[in-house]
């Protein structure tokens, strides 16, 4: 469609926003309530210009201008809102008359009647989109003489966000991203005219996805109650980077100020998060900066760990890995090491000459099937079929089932980015719930936005899968009563989700952990994805499981896996992980010749080993990380002071060079050329929204059974938001998540004499747990929930029930 | 010259009350005592039209008729209602719905209150008629928070309907059905805006929705919708009784049939007034409401959101009609007809006025918010409390213009047009206020805060 923008002509596609077709254009107009991936809705009115349009003759020729002989354009007679004003053939749009700068001027004004213009000690000072926009468009002085409306100025929305009502300028930003984006509609204007006000009808806001409204202000009402008054914009350090929070790989900017992380904000990445992380990547940080991280080695002398310097530590290590056959050396890794850090494990691994090396967590099926779905596929899904706690497991793709239901198909990018005015995307859009089914053996979020729910027993994916593997077979099958049982689901509700899935012609089968967690049902869900003609999603339990996977840091036999080498190796290295809080395993643990812990914390597993290297967190580190769809995402280092702590690529030099060795990952750098050769990618030079590469550049993926969860129990360890093992030491998360929860049902909680939000000890597995207990009957009779840990991953486990410890009771607030 | 020859030969449309062949068809019986119930409306040939449509008339047929008739909206905009109803999309087996618009909320608007309350089953009539035209599956009835007994009564008139047969499954024996819901407000103006309207029915907080989607389109949960005042759909049972050639016979070109004109301040005989389109405002004044009973100096021809006219007689003598009222810069909006007395400052009169508008504001687009919610009333207060300065009516003037036009909704400029209408033909009452901090004017109670 041929447009004109003041001066500038353009070709556009039918449906694009007057407002994109003046950015398009290299033109500017303010906005204030439009929002990218969000409804427009005119609110704000900053945008308006005077747009006209030609018209057509009743013959359908254009009715022509005398004077020029071109297409007579005619004016509206009002200004228009451009967010909300479609581009038409022809059309002509002007953002430079005087009438317009008015207009803008005045708009200005009326913005900054009621705005406290606490600028000097507003957190948004210096990125404050009003700041900016009342120097460009506003006349820098007020004609109003009367009081502003006095309001609240510092109201907790919840234990993460604080509002302040007098900065707030309504633009509905907020508001309606909950309703938008994850469907939570947990705030609201509340009052009307110049009274109206954000606020909730009961305190809190329950989602997983509330700190995206601190990015979104276009002012400083709503900030991130960890970050406030912490610093000022232009103090930052700002790193955009990957989070190593859950395997979807969502951009992130972390800002740092003297050494520490300060807050975390969602990144664009069109392919991945859009512009929306969860509450667990936004304010899980604080872990980082805890006073008692590790910062120099430490080596055990007189059965004492005292601190050493680096030399001192990996001389140490040297000496003792002398005395020992390389084969007896076991080394493992967390999944959310990078690829580079991986390289280095694995120059170690081949340098001492063992097969004993392993990540871990690693589920019991591969992750790399044959058909997996990008996040994008997911996001245009026509069927979608979810098997565990999304919204817990990997915040990401709740988000983008959400889009999914709406139907709308991610925008094109324009030459300014993703369009500000998205006219497709509408309030309060109906969505096409019934394209989703949810499955798991409590009740998780997203079953309230699906059309079909299925609560199968505990440890039932295999059975579930299988039964709709008979009907995906034979659609005149019939499930017996007790299949019926097993799977959760009669024979017509199986019949219908096959149906559903076989007709479909973008469906995705996303597999949670628990699905993951033994090999017989990811097997089943195979075989489901290949019967019925989907794709899927494979939910890794960590940052780095698929790349992981793929690169190859894994046991020459799966005897050699990480547990069993907790068991037969005599020499460990150890990089994050803590498998001596299992008490058991911490007998064993005991008995090695050598224990090297490469941790940021003095963990359980650390106070048992003869040497402790401080390790970088993920925040810390640079490398790359490979997502659950496959895709190549950069991973960046703030400027964090964490002391001498370094990452494995670190590790790996400073050991080569206690022996002697020039190691291939002895830093990133090297590992890169490592990795170059098996990928054929510039790490170096990865774009931000990362790379994925086509299916086949995958190579060989070992079939190796990792961690194989129990089949039966009574205790469901499951995905978390709130990573447990750090969140004692995210202060805020911990408040506003109500600390490590163990869900159990009313009966249960009566049977074991537990009331909610009591303070508890059990002993899951070999493992004390803390927990706090949370009463709800989203568990069914006979089960409990706890969440994950690296070391405890998800499945079916067999607690202590006889033995819970009650150390505090409190009263738990109703939710 | 045949055009001449033409109209010649057709009897002259009806202008006027006064005309021989004029009767009252919409206000008929109310005032009536015991109007309210099915049997007195039975026996006095209701529901007669809703069976000629439904039993003899195929739904296109009823949109045709209405059509013909040529009547327009009587919510305030004045869109053809034929027109609108034929902007449904067929049916497709899905919810589709229809709402009548009974929050008449506008000051010195009040004739849908009185049809409500004596003659309930009228609107029910009506809004059948209404649905089967366009198969609308299932009826809303907002009412305006106020009107309690108007609400009993309209659900007392819907459960005599549906006991009858006349609401429900297979009404009048056919094969159409449909039924209503009574909704009452919570007392805003806002909601009677069509599309905050059905936020506020669909128990969302009640700002306008952006157009397109037009209501016929997506309007309440997302489903094609029509949104009708009272009066246009009361005004359809006596098109279909009567036919569309009896309802055109009467007005000017632009407008047709006959409409409920509303008429307060100081006149001897306040009150509503059924007159054919087209009759003056001197009709109404002097020949049905009895003529000022104090010296006015302005009236207000449409309800409160319409510009003011002086009282001169270029504007007395002006036809009630759409197109009259639009060439000469006002609107003729609900007919709701408000006398201003010379006596009484006009900048008095426009801050009772604005600080209506200041608490109706729905608070969602920013001029409207902060100028007419905010700036505005304050100005005002500041004016009237003698506080003034001369250079604050420039200000006004300026802040005013700012608003007009660039806000979301009509709500304000609604407020908008009757400051700047007062500024244009009472200049000099503003500035006298703002030059000597008191009025040319007693000081009154009529519009205390
Ligand atoms: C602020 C505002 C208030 C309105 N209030 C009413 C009202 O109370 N009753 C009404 O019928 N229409 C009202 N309208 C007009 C409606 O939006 C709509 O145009 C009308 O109900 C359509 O019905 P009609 O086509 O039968 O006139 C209002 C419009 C605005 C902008
Ligand atoms: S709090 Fe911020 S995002 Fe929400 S409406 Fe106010 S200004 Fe907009
Ligand atoms: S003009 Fe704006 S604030 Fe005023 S009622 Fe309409 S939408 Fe609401
Ligand atoms: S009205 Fe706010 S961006 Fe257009």
């Amino acid at each position: 469609m041929k447009v004109r923008v003041n001066d500038v002509e353009l070709d556009l596609a039918p449906g694009t926003s007057a407002i994109d077709a003046v950015f398009a254009a290299g033109g500017d107009v303010p906005y204030f309530c439009s929002q990218e991936y969000m409804s427009p809705i005119g609110a704000c009115r900053m945008c308006l210009a005077q747009v006209g349009a030609p018209r057509k003759e009743r013959d359908g020729s254009w009715v022509m201008d005398e004077a020029t002989g071109q297409p007579k354009i005619f004016w509206f007679p009002n200004l228009m809102a451009t967010c909300t004003t479609q581009v038409m053939e022809g059309m002509v749009i002007d953002t430079l008359s005087e009438r317009v700068k008015t207009a803008q001027n005045g708009m200005v004004e009326f913005t900054l009647i009621n705005h406290p213009l606490d600028c000097p000690v507003c957190d948004k000072g210096g990125a404050c989109e009003l700041q900016d926009r009342s120097y460009e468009f506003g006349d820098g002085l007020s004609r109003f003489q009367f009081d502003k409306r006095h309001n609240e100025k510092h109201h907790p929305l919840s234990d993460l966000i604080t509002l302040d009502r007098e900065r707030c300028i309504q633009c509905k930003r907020c508001v309606r991203y909950f309703e938008e984006v994850p469907g939570d509609e947990v705030l609201d204007f509340i009052e009307r005219t110049a009274h109206t006000y954000i606020g909730t009808a009961d305190p809190g806001l329950p989602s997983n996805f509330t700190g995206n409204i601190a990015d979104i202000c276009p002012v400083g009402a709503l900030l991130d109650a960890s970050s406030r008054f912490r610093g000022r914009n232009w103090e930052y350090d700002h790193t955009r980077t990957t989070s190593m929070d859950d395997a979807t790989g969502a951009a992130i900017i972390v800002d740092a100020r003297t050494g520490r992380i300060e807050r975390i904000k969602a990144a664009l990445n069109p392919d991945v998060n859009k512009t929306w992380i969860d509450d667990g990547t936004r304010f899980g940080h604080e872990y980082a900066d805890s006073p008692d991280r590790l910062t120099t080695p430490l080596i055990r002398r007189q059965g004492k760990l005292e601190p050493a310097t680096w030399d001192e530590a990996t001389a140490f290590i040297a000496e003792r890995l002398k005395g020992l056959s390389g084969k007896d050396v076991g080394i493992a890794i967390r999944s959310d090491s990078t690829l580079e850090e991986g390289v280095a494990a694995m120059a170690l691994a081949e340098e001492l000459g063992t097969g004993q090396l392993d990540h871990a967590p690693r589920p019991a099926a591969t992750l790399i099937g044959n058909q997996v779905a990008t996040i994008t596929d997911l996001a245009t899904a026509d069927a979608i079929l979810v098997v565990g706690d999304l919204t817990e497991e990997a915040g990401v793709l709740d988000l983008r089932v959400k889009d999914a239901l709406k139907g709308v198909t991610p925008p094109t990018l324009m030459p300014h980015g993703v369009p500000i005015a998205d006219l497709r995307l509408k309030e309060h859009m109906p969505r096409q719930r019934e394209i989703l089914t949810v499955a798991a053996p409590y009740r998780v979020d997203l079953m309230r936005h699906a059309g079909a729910t299925v609560r199968y027993p505990a440890g039932g994916e295999a059975a579930f899968f299988r039964a709709l593997g008979k009907l995906a077979a034979d659609a005149n099958a019939l499930l017996g009563e007790a299949d019926e049982a097993a799977a959760g689901m009669s024979t017509g509700q199986a019949r219908a989700l096959v149906a559903r899935l076989a007709a479909a012609k973008r469906g995705v089968i996303v597999l949670g952990g628990l699905a993951l967690n033994r090999r017989e049902s990811a097997e089943a869900a195979r075989a489901l994805v290949k019967a019925v003609g989907a794709k899927e999603l494979a939910v890794g339990p960590m940052a780095n499981s698929y790349g992981l996977e793929l690169l190859g840091v894994l046991p020459s036999h799966e005897r050699y896996g990480y547990a069993g080498m907790l068991d037969g190796a005599k020499a460990l290295v150890l990089s994050h992980l803590d498998p001596a809080q299992d008490g058991e395993v911490a007998e064993r643990l005991r008995g090695k010749d050598l224990l090297v812990v490469h941790d940021i914390f003095m963990t359980e597993t650390a106070h048992l080993a003869d040497v402790v290297l401080p390790a970088a967190s993920v925040y810390e580190r640079d490398g790359t990380v490979v997502n659950l769809e496959g895709r190549f995402l950069p991973v960046r280092a703030a400027p964090v002071d964490a002391g001498s702590s370094t990452d494995l690529t670190g590790v790996a030099r400073a050991l080569g060079e206690a022996m002697g060795k020039r190691l291939e990952g002895r830093s990133v750098r090297s590992a890169r050329r490592v990795l170059k050769k098996r990928f054929d990618i510039d790490f170096a030079e990865l774009p931000d929204h990362g790379l994925l590469p086509r299916a086949k550049s995958r190579g060989p993926v070992k079939a190796l059974a990792g961690e194989v969860a129990a089949g039966t129990g009574n205790v469901l360890v499951v995905p978390s938001m709130a990573r447990a093992e750090y969140l004692s030491r995210n202060r805020h998360l911990a408040a506003a998540v109500g600390g490590n929860r163990l869900r159990v049902n009313p009966e249960d909680a009566v049977k074991h004499n537990l009331t909610g939000g009591a303070e508890v000890r059990l002993k899951v597995g070999g493992t004390w747990r803390q927990a706090v207990v949370h009463v709800t009957d989203g568990v069914p009779r006979g089960l409990m929930t706890i969440p994950s840990l690296p070391e405890q991953p998800v499945g079916l486990a067999q607690a202590d029930l006889a033995g819970i410890v009650v150390e505090q009771v409190r009263l738990e607030v109703a939710s | 010259m045949s055009d001449q020859v033409a109209t010649a030969a057709k009897p002259a449309p009806i202008l006027s009350r006064h005309d021989p062949r004029y009767e009252v068809t919409m206000y008929r019986y109310v005032g009536v005592e015991g109007a309210h119930t099915l049997d007195f409306y039975r026996s006095h040939g209701g529901y007669e039209a809703a069976r000629k449509a439904l039993t003899s008339m195929t739904p296109a047929q009823v949109i045709d008729e209405v059509k013909a008739s040529g009547l327009r909206g009587r919510g305030g905009a004045g869109f053809p209602t034929g027109v609108k109803w034929s902007f449904m999309a067929p049916p497709d087996g899905k919810p589709r719905y229809l709402v009548c618009n009974a929050d008449e909320s506008e000051p010195g608007s009040f004739k849908d209150r009185y049809i409500m309350e004596d003659d309930p089953h009228q609107l029910v009539e009506g809004m059948i008629i209404g649905a089967y035209a366009m198969q609308m599956t299932f009826g809303f009835l907002y009412v305006r928070g106020e009107y309690y007994l108007g609400t009993t009564r309209m659900e007392a008139a819907i459960a005599e309907a549906r006991a009858a047969g006349l609401l429900g499954k297979n009404i009048l024996g056919s094969d159409f059905s449909f039924d209503i819901t009574v909704h009452r407000g919570a007392g805003a103006y806002i909601c009677g805006e069509e599309t905050a309207l059905m936020n506020s029915l669909e128990g969302l907080r009640a700002n306008p929705r952006l157009k397109p989607p037009f209501p016929a389109a997506a309007g309440m949960y997302g489903r094609p919708t029509t949104i009708n005042n009272v009066t246009s759909l009361t005004s359809s049972v006596h098109i279909i009784n009567r036919g569309a050639a009896w309802f055109a016979s009467m007005g000017t070109d632009d407008s047709k049939g006959t409409k409920l004109y509303q008429i307060s301040g100081p006149v001897a005989r306040t009150g509503v007034y059924e007159m054919p389109m087209g009759a003056t405002f001197r009709e109404l004044i002097y020949d049905f409401a009895g003529g000022p009973t104090m010296e006015p100096k302005a009236f207000i021809p449409g309800g409160s959101s319409t510009p003011m006219f002086p009282w001169e007689d270029r504007f007395l003598d002006m036809p009630m009609d759409y197109g009259t009222l639009a060439k000469n810069g006002s609107m003729l909006g609900t007919g709701g007809v408000i006398v201003i007395p010379r006596d009484k400052c006009i900048v008095d009169a426009l801050y009772n006025l604005v600080r209506f508008y200041a608490h109706e504001s729905c608070g969602k687009c920013t001029p409207c918010r902060e100028g007419v919610g905010h700036w505005l009333p304050r100005m005002y207060q500041k004016l009237v409390s003698g506080l003034g300065r001369p250079e604050d009516v420039a200000l006004l003037e300026s802040v005013a213009s700012n608003i007009k036009g660039n806000a979301f909704c009509p709500l304000a400029d609604a407020c908008i047009g009757p400051v700047q209408a007062s500024l244009k033909w009472f200049r000099d009452e503003y500035e006298y206020l703002a030059a000597n901090g008191k009025s040319k004017y007693a000081k009154n109670d009529w519009w205390q805060a």
